[in-house]
């Protein structure tokens, strides 16, 4: 099987024209950095860095990504910086859908079998009475009616139900489609900024100048 | 480093905190700025109570208080974004996406097996066992008397648990987990390994009868107080807020890289329990974290309690030997 027409979920891609005239060293010797980090390892050989992370600190630029590689290649309209690299975090959040959706159908089927107890063995408690204070105070009287024993607040008649897990899918979803774009953007930003040295007020100008 | 004495400990010899209220950084800002975050913790906290006691019985549902704690929580996470605590603590795509893996794992999986083997499972099952029935005059106490109880006894047995965590091994391993999250954000107290969460979500709740009112006022107490426990918000919280309730500052000490400072505030939302029994440290830290402040991956997270476990047996059951044996091993 041909991991390149799936592996775009974990994979991210992209390329940079250098500065007119920056050499590959000079390049990376400002990329070098962001490869300090706690738990980075990398490697240059002639124009390509490899690099691996584990247990990368959450405020790393690059935490989302767990090893890549970045490549400098010339051209006749100039040099080039190639990356692509791995996020398990990608891959975890494409797939936690997935999950939540295999919990639900396990839910369904459990729930199948949860069956709350018999009406009739249920015990026929008095309404409870208020409390002077509160009924001094204006609080609404407590609902005896049976509807409200089901979503009352109390634990009674409490059901399990499969509507969080699909819940949770739709958010996983949701979550996966923001990160595989959105750190797509920002590992280009980063590049463009470390190697150009733009500021941040440039990002929305250079998206713009992309699209 | 020096540390700080306090009674008889000595806080942050290992690794950097603040101590004293005096200390703590303020809001900084314009006047309308001070105002709200001084102000959004108590009114908050008043405003919902006030909204569960006299909301009509056909708002006053589970369903309703759900979508108010997404609500509020979405409004944090605003909060984290307009006036963070620490930048170091600034919410990232990923630490999100772990966060909410959580979060979900705690509304699907973990609610069903507490549905089966849970804290009102087992007091189910000590009340049939002694033939006994609920406390059933509970519920003509006053209802905000009612909220407070069911909050109170939540969280005191929560107290005790969460202390035994830092001090016996076996509890200890499932919880340690947790203390390896190296930053605070609304929804990291729910990082943790399974086993613990479900642990510390045991409570007796069930040997009392309430009516279903009071637990919805009890649910916003614990949404308005024990939320702030993990926040990255500067926050200027009164005195006598941080005299009665748990703060990010409490918590954040709590999870500070130094191991005495790790060792206080454990109350879940009432900080007073801390103040009963002498483990109450007033302050502040932002490196966080075990082993240096080593980020854990969600797979270490899942295994890390048996793993070690396995380790701590294999050592005891290990057979001793002689110096001279280990030299021809090595």
């Amino acid at each position: 099987m041909n991991l390149r027409f799936i592996d775009w979920i974990w994979h991210v891609r992209g390329s940079l024209p250098l500065v007119h005239g920056q050499s590959s060293n000079d390049a990376f010797d400002r990329l070098d950095p962001l490869f300090r980090q706690t738990g980075t390892s990398h490697q240059l050989t002639n124009d390509t860095l490899t690099f691996a992370k584990k247990d990368q600190a959450a405020q790393d630029k690059m935490s989302v990504f767990d090893g890549g590689v970045l490549r400098i290649e010339k051209g006749a309209a100039g040099s080039v910086l190639r990356y692509d690299l791995i996020s398990r975090a990608l891959l975890f959040c494409f797939l936690a859908p997935f999950l939540f959706l295999v919990i639900a159908q396990f839910t369904t089927v459990i729930a199948k079998y949860d069956k709350p107890p018999h009406e009739a063995a249920k015990k026929h408690k008095p309404p409870a009475a208020m409390n002077p204070i509160d009924k001094a105070l204006g609080a609404p009287a407590p609902d005896t009616s049976k509807k409200g024993d089901d979503d009352g607040g109390g634990k009674k008649g409490k059901k399990i139900s499969a509507t969080p897990a699909y819940f949770f899918a739709g958010i996983f979803t949701a979550l996966y489609l923001v990160g595989r774009i959105l750190e797509d953007r920002l590992i280009y930003f980063l590049f463009r900024k470390t190697l150009v040295g733009e500021p941040d007020a440039h990002w929305f100008l250079a998206m713009s100048k992309q699209s | 480093m020096a540390g700080v004495r306090v009674g008889k400990r000595m806080i942050g010899a290992q690794a950097p905190v603040t101590i004293g209220w005096e200390n703590i950084p303020k809001v900084e800002g314009g006047p309308v700025k001070r105002f709200i975050f001084t102000w959004f913790q108590p009114t908050m906290l008043f405003a919902l109570i006030a909204f569960w006691y006299y909301a009509p019985n056909s708002i006053a549902k589970a369903s309703t208080a759900l979508w108010i704690g997404i609500g509020f929580k979405s409004l944090l996470l605003g909060l984290e974004w307009v006036n963070p605590r620490f930048r170091s603590w600034q919410l990232t795509w990923k630490e999100a996406a772990t966060d909410l893996f959580y979060v979900g794992l705690g509304y699907t999986l973990l609610r069903i097996v507490s549905h089966y083997i849970g804290g009102d499972v087992m007091v189910k099952g000590i009340q049939h066992y002694f033939q006994a029935d609920k406390f059933a005059w509970f519920t003509g106490l006053p209802l905000l008397l009612q909220a407070f109880l069911i909050a109170f006894i939540f969280d005191f047995g929560q107290y005790w648990m969460h202390r035994g965590m830092h001090n016996w091994y076996p509890l200890w391993l499932p919880h340690s987990v947790h203390h390896y999250i190296t930053q605070l954000n609304i929804n990291k107290g729910a990082v943790g390994n399974p086993v613990e969460l479900f642990l510390i979500g045991l409570g007796i709740g069930g040997f009392f009868d309430f009516l279903p009112r009071a637990a919805l006022i009890s649910g916003a107490v614990g949404l308005t107080i024990g939320t702030y426990q993990h926040i990255n918000v500067r926050f200027n919280s009164p005195k006598w807020w941080r005299f009665l309730f748990n703060t990010t500052e409490h918590h954040s000490l709590h999870h500070s890289q130094d191991f005495e400072g790790s060792r206080s505030n454990f109350a879940g939302s009432f900080i007073f329990i801390d103040r009963m029994f002498g483990t109450c440290v007033d302050g502040e830290a932002e490196l966080l974290g075990m082993e240096g402040g080593r980020r854990m991956s969600i797979r270490e997270q899942m295994t890390y309690p048996f793993t070690e476990a396995w380790k701590a047996l294999k050592g005891r059951t290990r057979p001793v030997m002689a110096p001279a044996e280990e030299e021809n091993i090595a």
